[in-house]
């Protein structure tokens, strides 16, 4: 098949999954124990208060209409209301993950540039120091759980180097003088360091084997032989042979962990108290603060399913092959 | 979302020779010959995983204290009384981690099982009937794989109670896909091989089939991916329980993290309180991740082959007898 | 008389093993090869023979070791190890592979991999060496446009053709052709022997043909090595090897050959060629060879003159020793 017609496919194939996602949402979250409400709990939430949530969630409607209304909402960007306070869920969100996003960005390219870096050169001096101390090193902190990590940071780094150990930003900055735009940036950035830190050298530990294995598995193959007879050198060949063909397994496996952060960050935004999206999963799931946690679960659900895609999409880029499939 | 992945390869190469005589192949012999399997990382893997296994039977004889009483003060530091120093609650630290590994590895393998269990019967179905039946348990795998699992985990431990039997089901559900797909690829490729088509022209049973010819082969794969889901479990378990979802009346490692962190353990300068249960954890899932890669490399041994070496090609001198010609 | 072109003078290798031990894959070959000469290199699969001629070329794997001397033109290119080799690889000895169909790199152009080595030996650049590029595609029948195609998109004769036109892409004085007819079916075969042929006078290549098949270097080369268990133990013209062998393992390789429209029943050598990793005492062929007498089992035979230009390693072409018997 042509490649636009695999990218057809696929894209077709992501929406399709996004339908069902949001199918299972709905159904998930209608199957909880208990009505959406009874379980509420907050300070003014009296029965006569949840009678009225339940009227204005239309709760007392068929599943069917519930459904029906549920995607609509959707379709027009509306995620509901959160139960705690009564503000609509899509202005809830909204900070936590602008505080998120570059906090995930920070980490995920610091592990993504580390780990090619090391595992290209364990590939390349194989079987030498560099590369045993590199696996272990790697694996080593791939198998740290990330809020022990991040327990560490806090208890020998932060102090050393003088960085905060929660929020996002200092409480006591501005009181004193006006602080300017690039004083809260700087102190925004200060709080994201040590949360990304961790994110990163958990996520460095995967990213750094997989290239490694990656790359080995493509020094193996019988047109890395032909280039070492052609003369080229081990460097040349890592570079031109080697790493240009095993991006094809490192680019779809590193595409496809992203969708799968969410397991880090959230134990990483609780131990830093960071106020992003992972903070607000726990707190409104204690809360039992529904509309939030489908709506947070939602999202991040395309998240997966968006980088997959992404993986699909890049595969058929890299690798002239795929097409014929 | 299906990812290109590499094909499942004969683990040795006697089966591919076995393959083409028709005959069934002595494939777990082999498989425990291989060299591989007697790497140091293995070995370190093997020998850490039975320490554990040996501190978390013999607990209770190994423990100085009982881990529930207190016998010293509030974060004691490590003294000759107390090797660990003590917790929040002045219970010995020594005693809690060695009582912690019994939950900790027991969720770890049930865990596993269940997820082995799962996956291994959906993918050995799948891959071995083929036709409907396969499409439609691959489509509900890979739906269950765009899911988010942490988020999920937090959500039905949040829901459904807080007991050790939850949790290990729990995780167990949520883990099996990887295996399912992994199994089903193995069984399809055994599945073609010449002596099963030879035992199904002689009228052998499906059961038989997959119980004689097809599972044997499939097994190492099998035991080697439940080993690295082992690690996945026990980190799962951390997770689960530094969220506060845990039940509150078992001791394990992720709890005892859990108990530093709510407990001030950093404002309390209390490292001994923070990095021991961690440090075990990093072990075990150090120790799994490594078994379960040499198992991976005794199955699957092409990536030995490197045309690369840093090192120049080695030119010995002639001596003796090979000197004249 | 002028000196030979390449000069192989007592070659050793042996393969490290990984349970410890070593495999002594060549012992002691020994062979001229003159300008524009095309000489056979023929024996059993696993004899040595692709062996040798990667050692020629310096391109064995990691785990081997080398002994003996490579002139090229006088020059001993194996001397100094990787240094002295390199600049001679392709520019003056070139390979076509085993298997050309993963000889190529999957994600480059077939244009784009002839071209590399000329640029990097800089015997040309840029346009002029996508035009040279194209005209070595003209030469082995394939049209200079496909030199944008990728080599999947090839069939087997054609991405053997274009491994050879990359192997002559600087003009090489010696080609080294590895079974570059396996794996194609016959009519490609005879079209592909045609065209080395071919090439070989229009370029004044010397040309070394590795195979298994007898009757491709009847009709190809001038004279013929035949290689067992690591040695040479015949050399001579090709009609004389076919017409008057000297050693038995010879005579019996030509007439194991399938004549299908011969009434002969098919023969064949009995028994399989000795392990490398021992020492041999005697003739390594004695085993299975049906002429053998006292002195085979125990005195190893050296190659003998036993006419102009043709050496054998057989007791049977010592008189002083058939004597004695």
């Amino acid at each position: 098949m042509r490649s636009a017609d695999y990218v057809i496919k696929r894209v077709f194939f992501a929406i399709v999954t996004v339908f069902v996602a949001i199918t299972l949402n709905f159904v998930l979250f209608r199957t909880l124990p208990g009505d959406a409400v009874d379980a509420l709990r907050c300070r003014q939430c009296s029965p006569a208060f949840k009678e009225l949530q339940r009227k204005e969630l239309g709760l007392d409607k068929s599943q069917w209409e519930q459904y029906r209304l549920y995607v609509t909402g959707l379709a027009t960007g509306d995620l509901g209301t959160s139960l705690r306070t009564q503000k609509s869920v899509r202005s809830e969100l909204w900070d936590p993950i602008k505080n998120t996003m570059p906090m995930i960005a920070l980490g995920t390219i610091f592990a993504i540039v580390l780990g090619t870096l090391t595992g290209v050169l364990a590939a390349w001096r194989r079987d030498t120091l560099v590369d045993k101390g590199g696996v272990w090193v790697s694996l080593g902190f791939y198998s740290m759980p990330t809020q022990w990590l991040g327990l560490l940071m806090v208890l020998f780094v932060a102090g050393a180097v003088g960085l905060p150990t929660s929020g996002i930003e200092t409480p006591t900055l501005g009181i004193l003088g006006d602080a300017s735009t690039w004083d809260v940036w700087v102190d925004r950035l200060k709080h994201m360091i040590l949360p990304a830190l961790t994110l990163g050298l958990v996520l460095y530990g995967d990213y750094a084997l997989i290239v490694r294995s990656a790359m080995l598995e493509t020094l193996g193959e019988d047109y890395v032989l032909t280039a070492r007879a052609k003369g080229l050198s081990n460097w040349s060949i890592v570079r031109k042979h080697g790493f240009r063909n095993a991006l094809l397994p490192i680019v779809t496996l590193i595409a496809l962990s992203l969708g799968f952060i969410i397991g880090g960050f959230i134990t990483i935004e609780y131990v830093f108290s960071y106020p992003g999206i992972g903070l607000e999963t726990v707190e409104a799931i204690d809360q039992r603060d529904w509309p939030i946690v489908q709506a947070i679960f939602l999202l991040l659900t395309f998240s997966v399913i968006f980088f997959n895609l992404l993986a699909d999409l890049l595969y058929v880029k890299l690798d002239p092959r795929v097409v014929e499939a | 979302m299906s990812v290109p992945s590499l094909p499942p390869t004969a683990f040795d190469e006697q089966a591919a020779v076995a393959d083409i005589a028709g005959i069934e192949p002595r494939g777990r012999m082999a498989f425990l010959r291989a060299p591989a399997l007697r790497r140091p990382s293995m070995l370190f893997g093997l020998g850490v995983v039975v320490f554990f296994v040996l501190v978390a039977i013999f607990a209770p004889l190994l423990e100085p204290y009982d881990p529930r009483a207190k016998t010293g003060a509030v974060y004691e530091a490590p003294s000759s009384a107390h090797w660990l120093g003590t917790d929040d609650g002045g219970a010995d630290m020594l005693s809690l981690v060695i009582a912690g590994s019994r939950v900790s590895l027991i969720v770890g393998f049930a865990a596993a099982l269940v997820a082995m269990l799962i996956g291994g019967t959906i993918g050995l179905w799948s891959g071995f009937y083929g036709g409907k039946s396969d499409t439609i348990l691959m489509r509900i795998t890979d739906y269950v794989l765009v899911i988010p699992d942490i988020p999920l985990m937090i959500i039905i431990a949040a829901l459904f109670g807080r007991s050790l039997t939850n949790i290990i089901l729990i995780i167990g559900i949520i883990y099996w896909t990887s295996t399912a797909r992994l199994i089903r690829a193995q069984t399809k490729s055994v599945r073609e091989r010449a002596y099963v088509t030879r035992a199904r022209a002689l009228g052998a049973r499906n059961q038989r089939l997959i119980g004689k010819h097809v599972l044997p082969q499939v097994m190492p794969l099998l035991i080697a991916n439940t080993v690295l889901t082992v690690a996945i479990a026990i980190f799962a378990e951390t997770y689960i329980t530094f969220l506060g979802l845990g039940d509150p009346s078992l001791i394990s490692w992720g709890r005892l993290i859990e108990n530093a962190f709510t407990g001030d353990a950093v404002l309390n300068d209390a490292w001994w309180a923070i990095v021991p249960p961690g440090v075990c954890v990093t072990l075990v899932i150090l120790a799994c991740t490594m078994i379960g890669m040499a198992m991976e490399d005794a199955l699957n041994p092409r990536l030995r082959v490197g045309h690369l070496s840093v090192r120049r090609f080695r030119l010995r001198p002639l001596k003796g007898a090979l000197e004249t010609e | 008389m002028t000196a030979p072109l390449l000069q192989v003078e007592n070659l050793h290798v042996w393969f490290d093993l990984e349970g410890g031990g070593e495999l002594h894959a060549v012992q002691g070959v020994s062979f001229d090869l003159a300008e524009g000469e095309r000489v056979g290199l023929v024996g059993e699969s696993g004899c040595g023979k692709t062996t040798a001629i990667l050692a020629v070329m310096g391109l064995l794997p990691p785990s081997a070791s080398i002994a003996g001397k490579v002139f090229l033109d006088g020059e001993d290119i194996l001397a100094q190890g990787e240094e002295t080799m390199s600049p001679h690889r392709w520019v003056d000895v070139a390979m076509v592979f085993q298997g050309a169909m993963n000889a190529f790199n999957p994600v480059k152009t077939v244009g784009e991999q002839i071209v590399e080595p000329m640029e990097l030996h800089g015997t040309a650049s840029g346009k002029q060496a996508r035009q040279q590029a194209g005209e070595l595609l003209e030469r082995v029948g394939i049209p200079a446009a496909r030199a944008s195609s990728y080599p999947h998109q090839f069939s087997g004769g054609m991405r053997q053709r274009a491994a050879i036109a990359m192997a002559l892409a600087c003009t090489p004085k010696v080609l080294l052709a590895d079974e570059p007819t396996t794996a194609l079916d016959v009519m490609v075969q005879a079209q592909i022997l045609q065209l080395l042929v071919g090439l070989a006078a229009d370029f004044g290549l010397a040309l070394i043909l590795v195979t298994h098949d007898l009757p491709i270097v009847a009709q190809v080369c001038e004279r013929a090595a035949v290689m067992y268990a690591g040695e040479i133990v015949e050399l001579g013209p090709t009609d004389a090897l076919y017409h008057d062998p000297r050693h038995p393992y010879t005579r019996l390789l030509f007439a194991a050959t399938p004549d299908l429209y011969g009434e002969d029943a098919v023969v064949s050598i009995p028994g399989t060629p000795p392990r490398l990793d021992r020492e041999l005492t005697g003739c390594p062929f004695a085993p299975r060879c049906d002429s053998s007498f006292a002195p085979c089992a125990t005195v190893k035979p050296k190659l003998i003159s036993t006419a102009a230009d043709h050496t054998a390693a057989c007791h049977l072409n010592d008189p002083a020793l058939k004597a004695a018997s």
